[in-house]
């Protein structure tokens, strides 16, 4: 089964094509208007909608009432005026419960605050009757300019969840982004977390973590136990307290293909029976590929966009999102535990 | 001493405000019921609800809406509990509310709809509630059939596919499957999947399997598989790449192995607290709505759309793209430098 890992690795070490992600409408239209005011934007937007032709034909689907009647084009023009007249009801009403949900997030962030301190944030935990065993975030970089933009700002964002981790005593996280922009910049996130790590744990005692980037293989400790030669030291050392596995688009979908790539060619050489071929050895190879499947998924963004997150890994993964948020802050974070602590999983019944 | 005292009065206090909470609301639920009950009873209302409703279809059907609708009906079970119903009217009450939001997502102008009638995994539950499910499944398939090739009805002109891993159930049940999906194949405008039995990861391994087990003849390097066409082979054919809109009732966030495909890349996915059954009309619409108000300002934004080239151009104007290539730009004036050069 090494060889079916083997090859599909080598097959991406490939140059990956740029592809941009386009989000799902709510998220697009929330994200831009919390950038850059565009509220008469949107008015203006709904007004034409009068004049945007809808992609699909003219007529409507056949069938019941309307079979063989299309719609004459005055009908239409009273049908998109009351639409529009909707739309912008529909819209002040999301306005103020936009301005609600951002009201909420002030109150939680002042509630809700780590200050840096692991044991304020280990009594939230306790208090839970459960915690992950895993847990993904999905972070993104902002534009460059806004606060908490650039690569500095992602890097920053996603040391901070490194240490709320650690200090909640969860041992695997993944951090997935869509570009892989983590991926890229290693060396800088580990400096990143090393200083937040010293941050939060003064210099003396940073907690031993690992880096691993499942897409080329690679695994980052973290300096302290490189520094030790000694063997028994390296043991005490050695104990990781997390393992950080930072994911990106590449590790969606086009390694499930890969995958099947290299099955057939193996298939095709004789090497693997088809009737090798399982649900299980496929989970067990896409685990080794990839990674586990994580129990909670925090997306720190105002709807749930899953950005191309790798698909096998989601099959039962609990969602938490804070509606109209834009940030990454740590009441999402422990909210995020506390539903998964309070939900029920039963798979099938 | 008094300590202990105060804590039970307290939380003596905290159970009564509970319990004068649940009251309330019971009292307002059972309010709300008969209220609803009485006024269908009068036909006037129920014909202005009817009229309402049809008048709210066509508006939203000039308006962007999504292509696949998907849906997890999940809360059958608890709607019959919280009713004191045995489960199979539960499940019953799910089947005609399938139905009902089809029939309007096709008015709407949705193409497709897609609902997970069964997980593999179900098969974890009773036999009993295994085979009454099956029995409800193979009675609504009947129903399908006879309404979608009867002109009159509303449900007429749309395809039915039943979807999964057809090896898990009895010979019966897939030779009904494969009638009904023959009676129905002209229909083009509307596509009603139905998962049964299905899970999503089942779906990608099946995917893998057909091309591992069929590698295509003219070209036998394997190389030339692409995600679009590993997508397209999949059991929902066309409309596997993207699911636009994903609802799943009765409070849990989470797929529940259903759609991983379809929804992880860019799909909009609500989840809302009603029980299955109890998910209406008004609760589709209004998260069709949201869904439309959305995409139309992001196609706006899109576009670079104005008022401005429809008041020139015509409404139908084709849209331009917001870029250009560089010698696409018309010419610059004549360079001449400080000294007076030309070139």
């Amino acid at each position: 089964m090494d060889k079916i890992q083997g090859n599909t690795l080598s097959r991406r070490t490939g140059n990956e094509p740029m592809t941009h992600h386009i989000p799902p409408p709510a998220v697009a239209v929330l994200k831009g208007s919390q950038l850059n005011n565009n509220k008469t934007k949107s008015v203006k937007a709904l007004g034409a909608s009068m004049f945007m032709n809808s992609n699909k034909a003219k007529e409507l689907p056949h069938g019941g009432e309307f079979w063989g009647k299309p719609m004459s084009k005055l009908e239409t023009l009273l049908y998109r005026t009351l639409l529009v007249i909707l739309y912008i009801s529909y819209g002040l009403f999301r306005y103020g419960q936009y301005q609600y949900n951002k009201m909420k997030l002030r109150i939680l962030n002042v509630i809700y605050n780590p200050a840096s301190t692991p044991q304020l944030i280990r009594q939230d935990v306790r208090k839970l009757e459960k915690i992950p065993k895993r847990i993904a975030a999905i972070l993104e970089m902002k534009p460059v300019g806004f606060v908490g933009g650039g690569l500095k700002g992602l890097l920053n964002d996603g040391s901070e969840i490194v240490c709320w981790t650690v200090s909640a005593g969860i041992k695997h996280l993944m951090l997935y982004d869509y570009d892989g922009i983590l991926q890229k910049n290693v060396s800088e996130f580990q400096t990143e977390i090393e200083n937040k790590l010293t941050q939060y744990y003064g210099p003396g005692n940073v907690p031993n973590y690992a880096i691993k980037i499942p897409h080329s293989n690679k695994i980052y400790y973290n300096n302290h136990a490189e520094k030790t030669d000694d063997d028994e030291n390296n043991k005490k050392a050695g104990k990781i307290a997390i393992e950080v596995s930072l994911l990106s688009n590449r590790d969606g979908r086009e390694t499930i293909v890969d995958l099947t790539k290299t099955m057939a060619d193996l298939c095709s050489n004789n090497e693997l029976k088809l009737s090798d071929i399982t649900l299980q050895l496929v989970d067990s190879e896409l685990v080794h590929l990839v990674g586990k499947e994580p129990d909670l998924l925090l997306y720190f963004g105002p709807a749930l966009d899953l950005q191309g997150f790798p698909p096998w890994q989601i099959r039962l993964t609990e969602f938490y999102w804070e509606t109209d948020n834009n940030e990454v802050t740590y009441s999402v974070f422990i909210r995020g535990l506390k539903q998964y602590a309070g939900c029920k999983i039963n798979v099938g019944k | 001493m008094f300590k202990a005292v105060l804590e039970v009065q307290i939380k003596w206090l905290f159970m009564l405000v509970k319990e004068i909470k649940h009251l309330v609301f019971r009292t307002i639920h059972n309010v709300k019921q008969h209220l609803t009950n009485f006024l269908f009873s009068l036909p006037i209302f129920v014909w202005f609800h009817k009229k309402t409703q049809l008048l709210l279809i066509k508006i939203l059907s000039v308006a962007q809406v999504p292509e696949h609708v998907s849906f997890i009906m999940d809360g059958n079970r608890r709607y019959a509990k919280s009713r004191n119903l045995p489960l199979n009217k539960g499940h019953e009450a799910g089947g005609v509310t399938l139905l009902t939001l089809a029939y309007i997502c096709k008015k709407i102008g949705v193409k497709c709809v897609s609902a997970y009638a069964f997980s593999i995994e179900n098969f974890n539950r009773s036999k009993e509630e295994v085979d009454t499910l099956m029995e409800l499944f193979s009675a609504k398939l009947d129903e399908f059939a006879k309404r979608a090739i009867d002109y009159r009805d509303p449900l007429y002109g749309s395809r039915l596919k039943v979807v999964g891993d057809h090896s898990l159930i009895s010979k019966e049940l897939r030779d009904k499957i494969y009638k009904v999906e023959q009676l129905t194949t002209d229909g083009s405008d509307f596509t009603f999947y139905v998962c049964f039995p299905y899970t999503a990861r089942n779906d990608i391994y099946h995917t893998m399997y057909n091309f591992i087990a069929n590698p295509e003849p003219e070209k036998e390097k394997s190389e030339e598989l692409t995600i679009e066409k590993f997508t397209s082979q999949m059991y929902l054919r066309e409309f596997s790449n993207k699911c636009d809109l994903l609802i799943r009732t009765s409070g849990h966030n989470r797929f529940s192995d259903y759609m991983l495909w379809q929804t992880h890349e860019n799909g909009t996915i609500e989840f809302c607290n009603t029980f299955w059954p109890d998910f209406g009309f008004m609760g589709m619409y209004m998260i069709i709505l949201k869904w439309s108000f959305f995409k139309t300002i992001q196609k706006f934004n899109e576009m670079n759309f104005s008022l401005k080239t429809i008041w020139y151009e015509g409404p139908n104007s084709k849209i331009q793209n917001r870029y250009t290539k560089l010698e696409e730009l018309p010419e610059p004036p004549v360079h001449v430098s400080v000294l007076g050069e030309r070139e």
